[in-house]
């Protein structure tokens, strides 16, 4: 079913029913092959970005530098303290928000969208693209996969909030995410071993069934009014998309994935919490090193850290922290992720590109979430490492402006790892604090 | 604190539901309209305009242009927001400039929040549009299992109560690229489960002796703590030797092994005559351990229906918790409970108990029985305080003898789904013209009763040949156009065509699934079906049997669970933990069983005709021999939940004594007077405050001290920004402060000052006098709930208008002003009784027309 005519007309159809829809050029993605020395690796490494969401926020009376302390010389909090090392190389930034947060359990729905939940009157929720798929349009275009979502299971019970990663797609519709290291191995690793005729075999039946579910929209679509059209144009678009998928699948068929310089073994299946984050970042440096893709966002687990860590109260309970067993547990957490993050970065600083410079000096890590703590939206915790966008580290900013938008800071990476972009959600420039001494 | 509501839908501010609407001046003055008051263009003059009027327009704002009718547009309605948010959050006016006196700023504040959650419900109503819904996640389930018979698996699909108010909503039902692999690989899974062969099991009796396991850990257990405390006590006793030299990494860990506190408990145990041949239910030393029932592992293809029978005694001396077998299944965080069966046999003479399981086709399960638990380390923490007090630990509840898990035990109702699918092949047919037939028909009850497009026919029959091509037999080639039919767009939303302009009526399978999935949060059944194919349906008279055949139907839980849970926000009943330490007898079975209580309680008063304000207060209460003994009433036996009569002076009878709603009104530690308070008047008053505003700032004054909830609900009142909301709210919530966290009754509140072990403790006496917000005054609970009861016309308001959203799936908006009048007209001459409510709404012409 993956003759030229048929995809030809579901694509006029798809013009005529919703004009929302953007049609990239299908016809040069499909039945091409990448030739193995396209891959071949360029003289500048490429820029990699990861998005970490904590989800239910930190302990922010701990977590935040003084604000009488800002640049260089700043306090690192003790609470970070195993970031001391790495001190010079993040940045740690102030009162960034989202203007139309207001759901206090949702640390990561909105998180790389800023979108307004309530936008469209009589809809109760409403998201728009995220941050890391905006940059993967263009970082993954010459990568197997154009971007990993990573985002442990159980979410809605860790503050995350709606959705199954933290990425959201053009339509804004959620993007779902690899929930254990073992699958994320299988993903990013492991070869499927049947005859290229065959897999090939199975990519056309995939587009067949996606052929035969549109023939029974297109008769449900004459049979309905205008607004009931609207609702099934997110059926059209979620199949289209299916389709854009399947074709970069196939442009890479022939491609065997690559084995990481330093080899990573099958992850167990019961890797829980703190060696479940630990695994998950391994296996974003190995992705790195063979460059399976650019972009990396991972929802990380919060109930499953804080009870890998000991603590016996749920992540909820945790968040509402008063004075005593509360606060143990949330400032544990907020250490662990510390200690977690310094070791990533230590991995990436020691992995080198062909230049000789390191996997870390290429790309941008921004650890954070919606909700700074408690169910409170405002000064969202944000810190960044990575040489990626170059955004000059070292330093405590605070924005001076409370309600600065945390869009700035998304439109401050794309545009510092090279993506063209004027604007993304609600920013309103750049935060030219960044990258200025 | 900040709760979404279910009706609301703009942007700027975080929800709510109503409040009055302001009917001021304007040229169409039937049409409603939220306007801030003109008056306080005083304060706009008197403390704004010097930087923000039209000249200046500082920062953009101007204030001498905006509009007061807030309602005219969403621009307007956004500036106004802004406003509402920097006065709330103290940024404006600045700190240079003049503040704003108190008592203006209460006014201003308390007239623009309210005119502010008008406002967004004018500017959000859909004026009637219902938009095609897709089957929510419920609906799916349900529809998939009476389609097929297999109950399918559906937590990899989204949670739909998470995204929209109600899970009926169809403008806030969505789908996604996964979502519709999701479908197609469930419906791939269940179909093979359904239509290939499979074998049964024979039926079968295996017996458990639980001691067989139990004796042999626990006596080794004693022997090792025995042999650790020698070796401790021999290494203490020198000095020379190392602590490696006695078996121990080091001195702390020898110290710790110097006393074993669980031995006096295990060698108890091992001591009483009846664990040579049972186990009694203790807590043994792992976190989460007890002594415990392990059946057999139910394999994958051990589908049925089984009966666990299991022979018990009770401890003539158990505490009222400790007397109930827990049924459980799986393991860790993962565990689900199953219920609960009480022990009344004494050990002279055991009882037999018997508990019905069913076992789904593709899962595996384990079942365990044992005592009833908290979560985590609540029972090894109460342990250890018995163990302080008498010396070995809490004592055994209950004896078990064995347990046996007979089953699959064999099946007779009903025709197969794979009978009707798989229908026997009439003579003289080919086969590809019999896999045609299967793939329409299966179709056809898919959709509906809508016959499919001949095109899409035609690629779903592609589908079968092309893998009869590749080797495959019949059935297995079905499995694919099958699976496809159950991802297509007609099976997955709920398809209403336009009809003519002239008559928007439903047809008759149109509105026969609206009812259904209404009622029954599934499909039409065979009667409903037949009447509307045969056009009677759609004849009011009609239309109201088959409503009372569907509310008496078992399946009409459904919508008492699935509404009543979205109507009264229950998913904070699992927001919290409840510290076993703290409230020994709210453990999980309590709070599954509170959660229950509630919708069996409104499920009674649906089936007996019952007015609705006994939910108000009532001289009954519904519960079973669990929850009877969690509230201390006397007299109740069995497991299934039943009408109760209370004494008037009693705390239960009514949603206001339920441990469900007080501990909602809690964070698992403290009641909150704000929570309860603001729950009442949302739900039971129907006059919800509005929306807190985000970041408001903290009270800083008051940190570090301990004070009673009550002083800190008086602090509310200092700040102008809080004062004009929590004057209503608190009070309510006072009048609930003599029920703990967990629901219990106190005189006074203990909190605990520092860390928990310090046992620092301050007391406060309980103060429960308030007022409801129309002034009405009470001195403590039983005022405040026979003030509330009084409000039954505004409580019948609120529930429907939760109707009337969760019924025709879209938000309540002005424009159903008469179609609730109606509703409440007709519900009132029968005293408000539930059935009433939905017989109005299912014969109104919103209900029946597109």
């Amino acid at each position: 079913m993956s003759d030229s005519k048929s995809s030809s007309s579901r694509r006029g159809f798809l013009r005529s029913s919703s004009a929302v829809v953007a049609l990239p050029l299908l016809e040069s993605l499909r039945g091409r092959s990448i030739a193995t020395t396209d891959l071949a690796t360029a003289a500048v490494p490429p820029k990699r970005m990861v998005f970490l969401g904590m989800g239910f926020g930190v302990t922010a009376d701990r977590w935040y530098p003084d604000v009488k302390t800002v640049g260089e010389n700043y306090e690192l909090p003790k609470i970070l303290s195993p970031l001391t090392g790495h001190q010079k190389d993040l940045t740690i930034i102030q009162n960034l928000m989202h203007q139309y947060s207001a759901d206090g359990h949702s640390g990561s729905t909105f998180w790389l969208t800023g979108a307004n939940r309530y936008e469209i009157p009589g809809q109760s929720f409403y998201n728009t693209v995220s941050v890391d798929q905006v940059a993967a349009e263009v970082l993954g275009e010459q990568t197997r996969f154009t971007s990993i979502q990573l985002a442990a299971k159980r979410a809605n019970e860790d503050g995350h909030g709606p959705g199954f990663s933290l990425a959201w797609n053009r339509s804004g519709k959620p993007v779902s995410g690899l929930d254990t290291p073992v699958a994320a191995f299988h993903r990013l690793f492991s070869n499927d071993t049947s005859p290229l005729a065959e897999r090939q075999q199975r990519l056309n039946e995939q587009r067949s069934v996606l052929d035969t579910v549109l023939a029974d929209a297109k008769s449900v679509n004459k049979k309905l009014n205008k607004t009931d059209n609207q609702k099934l144009d997110e059926y059209f678009q979620s199949v289209r998309e299916i389709e854009v998928r399947l074709a970069k699948e196939e442009k890479w068929l022939a491609v065997d994935k690559k084995t990481p310089a330093d080899p990573i073994e099958e992850p167990s299946e019961s890797l829980e919490g703190f060696e479940e984050i630990r695994m998950m970042y391994d296996l974003m440096v190995a992705a790195m090193q063979v460059d399976a893709t650019r972009v990396f966002t991972y929802r990380m687990p919060v109930n499953a850290l804080i009870s890998s860590l000991g603590a016996t109260m749920t992540a909820h309970n945790m968040s509402h922290y008063s004075e005593g067993e509360r606060r143990t547990v949330s400032q544990n957490r907020d250490t662990a992720h510390a200690m977690l993050l310094a070791e990533f970065i230590d991995k990436l600083k020691a992995s080198k590109e062909v230049d000789g410079s390191s996997l870390f000096d290429n790309c941008s890590i921004t650890l954070g979430t919606n909700l700074s703590s408690v169910h409170s939206l405002t000064n969202c915790p944000t810190l960044v490492t990575g040489g990626g966008a170059g955004i000059k580290h070292g330093r405590h900013l605070v924005m001076s402006d409370k309600k600065t938008p945390l869009c700035n800071l998304w439109l401050s990476l794309l545009q510092g790892s090279g993506i063209r972009a004027d604007s993304f959600g609600d920013s309103t420039g750049r935060i030219d604090e960044l990258f200025q001494v | 604190m900040a709760r979404c509501s279910k009706n609301q839908c703009i942007t700027f501010l975080v929800v709510a539901a109503c409040a009055s609407v302001s009917m001021a001046e304007s040229d169409d003055p039937g049409k409603p309209r939220a306007a801030m008051p003109e008056k306080h263009l005083e304060v706009f003059r008197k403390y704004c305009l010097d930087c923000h009027d039209s000249d200046t327009k500082e920062g953009s704002v101007d204030l001498e242009a905006i509009s007061f009718d807030i309602s005219r547009d969403i621009p307007t309605a956004e500036r106004w927001a802004k406003i509402l948010n920097a006065i709330n959050s103290g940024e404006m006016p600045p700190r240079d400039a003049e503040p704003i006196s108190d008592s203006d700023k209460t006014a201003f504040l308390k007239d623009l929040s309210i005119q502010m959650v008008t406002a967004r419900k004018i500017l959000s109503d859909t004026g009637g549009v219902i938009t095609m819904r897709r089957l929510n996640r419920r609906e799916y389930a349900n529809r998939v299992e009476a389609l097929l018979g297999v109950r399918p698996d559906v937590t990899t699909l989204p949670d739909d109560q998470a995204t929209s108010g109600f899970d009926t909503s169809g403008a806030s039902l969505f789908i996604s690229s996964d979502q519709i692999e999701q479908y197609l690989a469930t419906a791939r899974r269940n179909l093979e489960l359904a239509l290939l062969p499979r074998k049964t099991l024979p039926s079968k009796t295996v017996r458990v002796e639980p001691e067989d396991e139990f004796n042999k850990t626990i006596s080794e257990a004693a022997a090792t703590m025995r042999d650790q405390v020698k070796r401790a006590k021999s290494y203490f006793d020198q000095k020379e030797k190392p602590a490696s030299d006695f078996g121990f990494l080091d001195d702390y860990q020898a110290g710790r092994q110097k006393t074993a506190e669980w031995l006096p408990l295990f060698d108890r145990y091992l001591s009483r005559p009846e664990t040579k041949s049972g186990i009694a239910t203790i807590v043994t030393i792992k976190q989460g351990g007890l002594t415990k029932v392990k059946l057999p592992v139910l394999g994958e293809r051990a589908e049925g229906k089984y009966i666990v029978r299991v022979r018990a005694a009770a401890y003539p001396d158990a505490r009222e918790r400790f007397r109930y077998l827990e049924f459980t299944s799986g393991y860790g965080t993962g565990r689900k409970l199953l219920g609960w069966r009480k022990v009344t046999a004494s050990l002279d003479d055991p009882q037999i108990i018997e508990f019905p399981l069913e076992h789904h086709p593709g899962e595996r399960a384990q079942i365990w029985i044992h005592q009833r638990g908290h979560q985590d380390r609540g029972d090894k923490n109460l342990a250890k305080l018995d163990r302080r007090a008498n010396g070995f630990g809490t004592p055994p509840g209950m004896w078990v003898d064995w347990a046996e898990l007979i089953g699959p035990l064999p099946e007779s109702d009903g025709e197969k789904a794979a009978e009707w699918i798989l229908f026997a092949k009439p003579d003289g047919w080919s086969t590809d013209r019999y896999a045609k037939e299967i793939i329409r028909r299966f179709a056809v009850s898919a959709f509906r009763g809508m016959e499919p497009d001949a095109d899409f026919l035609d690629r779903l029959f592609q589908q079968y040949s092309a893998q009869r091509a590749k080797g495959q037999k019949h059935v297995e080639a079905l499995l694919k156009p099958l699976s496809i039919i159950l991802a297509s767009p007609s099976f997955l939303y709920m398809v209403e065509s336009t009809g003519n302009e002239d008559s928007p009526a439903l047809t008759g399978t149109e509105l026969a699934s609206r009812l259904s999935y209404f009622l029954w949060s599934a499909p039409p059944d065979d009667e409903l079906l037949a009447l509307a194919e045969s056009g009677k349906l759609t004849e009011s008279s009609v239309l109201k049997t088959q409503t009372s055949r569907l509310l008496g139907d078992e399946r009409a839980d459904r919508f008492v669970r699935g509404f009543v849970h979205q109507w009264l926000e229950m998913e904070r009943l699992d927001m919290f933990q409840f510290r076993g330490v703290d409230f020994p007898t709210f453990d999980n079975s309590v709070r599954e069983n509170a959660r229950e209580e509630i919708f069996g309680t409104v499920h009674t008063m649906l089936d007996e005709k019952l007015p609705l304000r006994l939910l108000l207060k009532s001289d009954f209460v519904v519960v079973n021999d669990l929850m009877a003994g969690y509230y201390g009433l006397p007299n109740v036996e069995g497991h299934e939940f039943r009408k109760v009569p209370v004494p008037d002076d009693s705390l239960r009878g009514g949603l206001l004594g339920t441990a469900a709603v007080l501990a909602m009104g809690s964070d698992g530690v403290r009641s909150s007077p704000v929570e309860r308070g603001a729950w009442v008047l949302r739900h039971l008053l129907n006059d919800a405050p509005p929306p807190a505003p985000p970041n408001v700032p903290m009270l800083s004054r008051l940190a570090g001290q301990v004070l009673s909830a009550r002083e800190l609900g008086e602090a509310h009142q200092e700040q102008p920004q809080c004062a004009q909301c929590h004057q209503k709210i608190d009070p309510v919530g006072f009048g609930l402060e003599n029920f703990d966290a967990s629901g219990g009754w106190r005189d006074v509140e203990t909190i605990v000052i520092g860390r928990r072990k310090s046992k620092k403790t301050k007391e406060f006496e309980i103060e429960p006098n308030g007022q409801l917000p129309d002034g009405k005054k009470f001195d403590d609970y039983f005022g405040l709930r026979e003030a509330v009861s009084h409000h039954e016309d505004d409580f019948a308001q609120g529930f429907t208008e939760a109707l009337i959203e969760y019924g025709l799936g879209r938000p309540y908006g002005f424009t159903d002003q008469d179609l609730s009048d109606e509703i409440m007209d007709a519900a009132k001459g029968s005293d408000y009784e539930i059935s009433r409510f939905v017989h109005a709404l299912v014969q109104s012409q919103p209900f029946r027309t597109k």
